[in-house]
């Protein structure tokens, strides 16, 4: 027994139940809260990990034929969930006729705004974000080198703006990238109220 | 690709993890021991801890069975629908009836511990001094209560689990530092052997140390919204076993053996030890953990401080509990015609089975004002000791919680027995231990020898109860009866079977229940089952 003075005197027998009280409910706890996992819940756990590997590393590109601005709230939301790096890239095509590094102020001015409305979106959400404009001569092949550069694990592309319609369903562009590119691609096509996809309805009675 | 006009019946969200499975359970029965510690020391004395150990061992064998029940049939409603489903309609209602009448009382026993606990930072509201401000405080938290669950407003699981963890937390703690410095073993044992109760003494102790391990069928309650429910539920529960045992356990252990941090003298200035200040004083006795919390070294003066918070809002939750589970029993047994659809009736506005709440609320307010009123009206109090050996209100409400539990958990085993012998092809994830193989109709089934264990023990403790427990055993069975002949009149008037059950299809439902469940390995185990039983049934018969 040690006395420390007044009424307090510890006992050999009350040093061993508290431990063992200490420990027999720590254990306890620990044990229910580590249940074994079932076959869907492996599945689920399999499918969660993949997740991680695909968006560890995210860009989104815009260009002058990619609108790919509804498509940032969803990168944004993904790159936070799983703490990715987040990259919005806006490609400006410059045409064989200019030399490379040609000034083009429109488009310029439009890719600060594109990329300022992504660095609101993702300020919003806490996430941190890096914005990158280059001039390419190819869309594609600028999206696939950045995408080999930062060693990208998902490229996300919105759908093609109606005007640069080129003939192939989802814009050449895209359908390039998502065919060369060694990592995942995410797609992200509007719907009945988007410029691509008409609505049915509407187009029977005009 | 075909459509379906019908809109599907929307279903119970599976959002309840494991700790939330815990919280559940814990956050109703961890409340009981700041309610039963007071009264068992007030009345089995130094053998306090004999009857924790009584009524513990009972309760792991309650805890096993429903373990096993609520994991192999995950749906809300808990023992009265394993009841019903083991030994037929009218023991389910028998036992829902039971349960109902121990969640009425959880409403008000819990509310008004709530405030004890409260009063030992606000000493206004002790009951003795001022029964008034005491019962209006504890009206007040009654009604508040039951107009939040009209209105949908609930204690999230969420909540429930912060404050369960604190609580466990809190425990240990004050077990912990309780017994590294103020537990005399000598003094246990000198206190076991000098204060040892009449046996009459000690059957009282032990039927109101049952009340301290109520509460296990919130977790079953909580099935339908488990994740997982058939591999969760054993865990939680399970965990919920061992942890409110060695609680309980420990609690009565350190009381007795407790060498108090600040000395205690009676009223002539005579030293007493801590557990005598129970029978000393009725205040004592709902605010148990507190004082004990208060009287251990170093610790107890920051414990002082907030068990009493934490003690008043744990109950409080608990009390919230009793609210919500009397609404979703009387829903669920509405829903097999065991009770009218009134119970089953869910306010347009709310959303919320209203009528339930309201009915069984005011079931609440009628106990208290039983309760309440020899503090209340001391002419009231002489009625009482000539008819009812002068209980106090918190005792006569513990013996209706004592009967309850006892009556349901005693059908509880019935069930359990009943559906391992009518029901032995629905797959059991968790199975009680100790079973004697037997065959039965044909099948192979496991005769649970804990159940039939379980059984006696839990009916010892009704007979203790009916035989110590003045009021108990008066308005207990009154409680039953009322209810078996409203039953009976129901059942006539919806021209069901009387005595008999209604046509169920198990296999179907059974079916549907793993499945709404997720558990589709069990439940390719349960179709699987019954293909193997209906072909050696079709081999036998050619």
């Amino acid at each position: 027994m040690i006395s420390f003075g007044g009424d307090v005197h510890i006992t050999i027998a009350g040093a061993l139940i508290a431990l063992l009280i200490a420990a027999a409910v720590g254990a306890t706890l620990n044990w229910m809260l580590h249940p074994p996992q079932s076959h869907v819940l492996r599945i689920a756990a399999e499918a969660e990990r993949e997740l991680e590997r695909l968006v560890g590393s995210l860009i989104v590109v815009f260009s002058p034929e990619i609108d790919s601005s509804h498509m940032m709230a969803l990168a944004v939301k993904l790159a936070r969930g799983e703490r990715s790096e987040l990259l919005a890239l806006y490609v400006i095509e410059v045409p064989y006729t200019l030399p490379p590094d040609a000034e083009m102020t429109f488009e310029e001015r439009t890719a600060l705004d594109a990329l300022g409305a992504a660095e609101t979106i993702a300020n919003g959400h806490n996430v941190a974000i890096r914005t990158e404009t280059i001039k390419a001569r190819s869309t594609k092949q600028a999206v696939l080198d950045v995408a080999k550069r930062v060693k990208a694990n998902l490229i996300i592309l919105g759908s093609f703006r109606e005007g640069k319609y080129t003939g192939a369903p989802l814009g050449r562009t895209i359908e390039e990238i998502a065919a060369d590119a060694k990592c995942d691609v995410l797609i992200g096509v509007e719907g009945k109220h988007g410029t691509l996809l008409m609505d049915e309805s509407s187009q029977s009675t005009t | 690709m075909s459509t379906s006009s019908s809109t599907p019946k929307p279903e119970l969200r599976r959002s309840v993890t494991p700790w939330g499975s815990f919280s559940w359970g814990y956050s109703d029965v961890g409340a009981d021991i700041f309610v039963g510690l007071g009264l068992v020391l007030a009345w089995a004395a130094g053998a306090s801890n004999v009857a924790f150990l009584f009524a513990g061992v009972v309760y792991v064998c309650i805890g096993l069975a429903y373990t096993e029940l609520a994991a192999t049939y995950p749906v809300a409603g808990g023992g009265q629908y394993f009841v019903m489903r083991g030994l037929g309609d009218i023991f389910g209602f028998i036992a829902g009836w039971a349960v109902l009448l121990d969640f009425t009382i959880d409403v008000t026993l819990f509310a008004w511990t709530s405030v004890d606990y409260t009063s030992q930072l606000a000493p206004a509201l002790v009951n003795s001094v001022h029964p008034w401000l005491h019962f209006i405080v504890v009206l007040g938290l009654v009604i508040g209560l039951c107009l939040l669950n009209v209105v949908g407003v609930r204690e999230s699981t969420a909540f429930n689990g912060v404050v369960s963890a604190l609580d466990v937390i809190s425990e240990t703690c004050i077990l912990c530092f309780g017994f590294l410095f103020a537990f005399r073993p000598q003094l246990l044992i000198h206190t076991m052997q000098l204060h040892w109760p009449s046996t009459y003494e000690l059957m009282l102790g032990t039927s109101l140390a049952i009340i301290s391990f109520v509460g296990l069928e919130s977790i079953s309650q909580a099935a339908q919204e488990t994740q997982r429910p058939a591999s969760i539920i054993p865990r939680t529960s399970v965990a919920l076993i061992l942890t409110i045992l060695i609680f309980a356990l420990a609690y009565s252990n350190l009381a007795l053996g407790l060498q108090p941090w600040h000395p205690i003298t009676d009223s002539a200035g005579h030293p007493m030890q801590f557990w005598q200040i129970f029978p000393q004083n009725s205040d004592n006795q709902g605010k148990a953990v507190a004082l004990l919390a208060a009287q251990v070294p170093y610790y107890g003066a920051f414990a002082a401080l907030y068990v009493p918070v934490l003690g008043a809002v744990l109950l409080l939750i608990s009390s919230n509990s009793g609210v919500f589970g009397s609404s979703r029993i009387a829903y669920a047994m509405s829903s097999s015609n065991l009770l009218p659809s009134l119970f089953q009736r869910v306010n347009r506005a709310y959303r919320t089975p209203a009528i339930s709440i309201v009915f069984f609320s005011a079931i609440a307010l009628i106990e208290l004002g039983f309760a309440a009123a020899p503090a209340l009206f001391p002419g009231v109090s002489s009625l009482y000791v000539r008819f009812f050996h002068g209980e106090n209100g918190l005792e006569f409400l513990a013996d209706l919680y004592a009967f309850g539990a006892a009556t349901s958990y005693s059908f509880v085993f019935l069930g359990l027995i009943g559906l391992r012998l009518m029901d032995p092809l629905s797959p059991r994830k968790f199975k009680i231990p100790f079973n004697i193989p037997m065959r039965f109709r044909g099948e192979r089934v496991d005769f649970p020898v804990v159940a039939v264990i379980g059984f006696l023990g839990i009916f010892s403790i009704l007979l203790f109860t009916l035989r110590t427990h003045a009021l108990g055993r008066i308005f207990g069975p009154t409680w039953l009866l009322l209810g078996l002949i409203a039953y009976l009149f129901y059942r006539r008037h919806r021209r069901l079977p009387l005595l008999r059950s209604q046509k169920h299809d198990w296999r179907n439902e059974q079916t549907e229940i793993l499945r709404r469940a997720g558990e589709l390995e069990l439940m390719d185990e349960y179709l699987s089952n019954l293909r193997a039983s209906d072909e050696r049934r079709a081999a036998g018969r050619s």
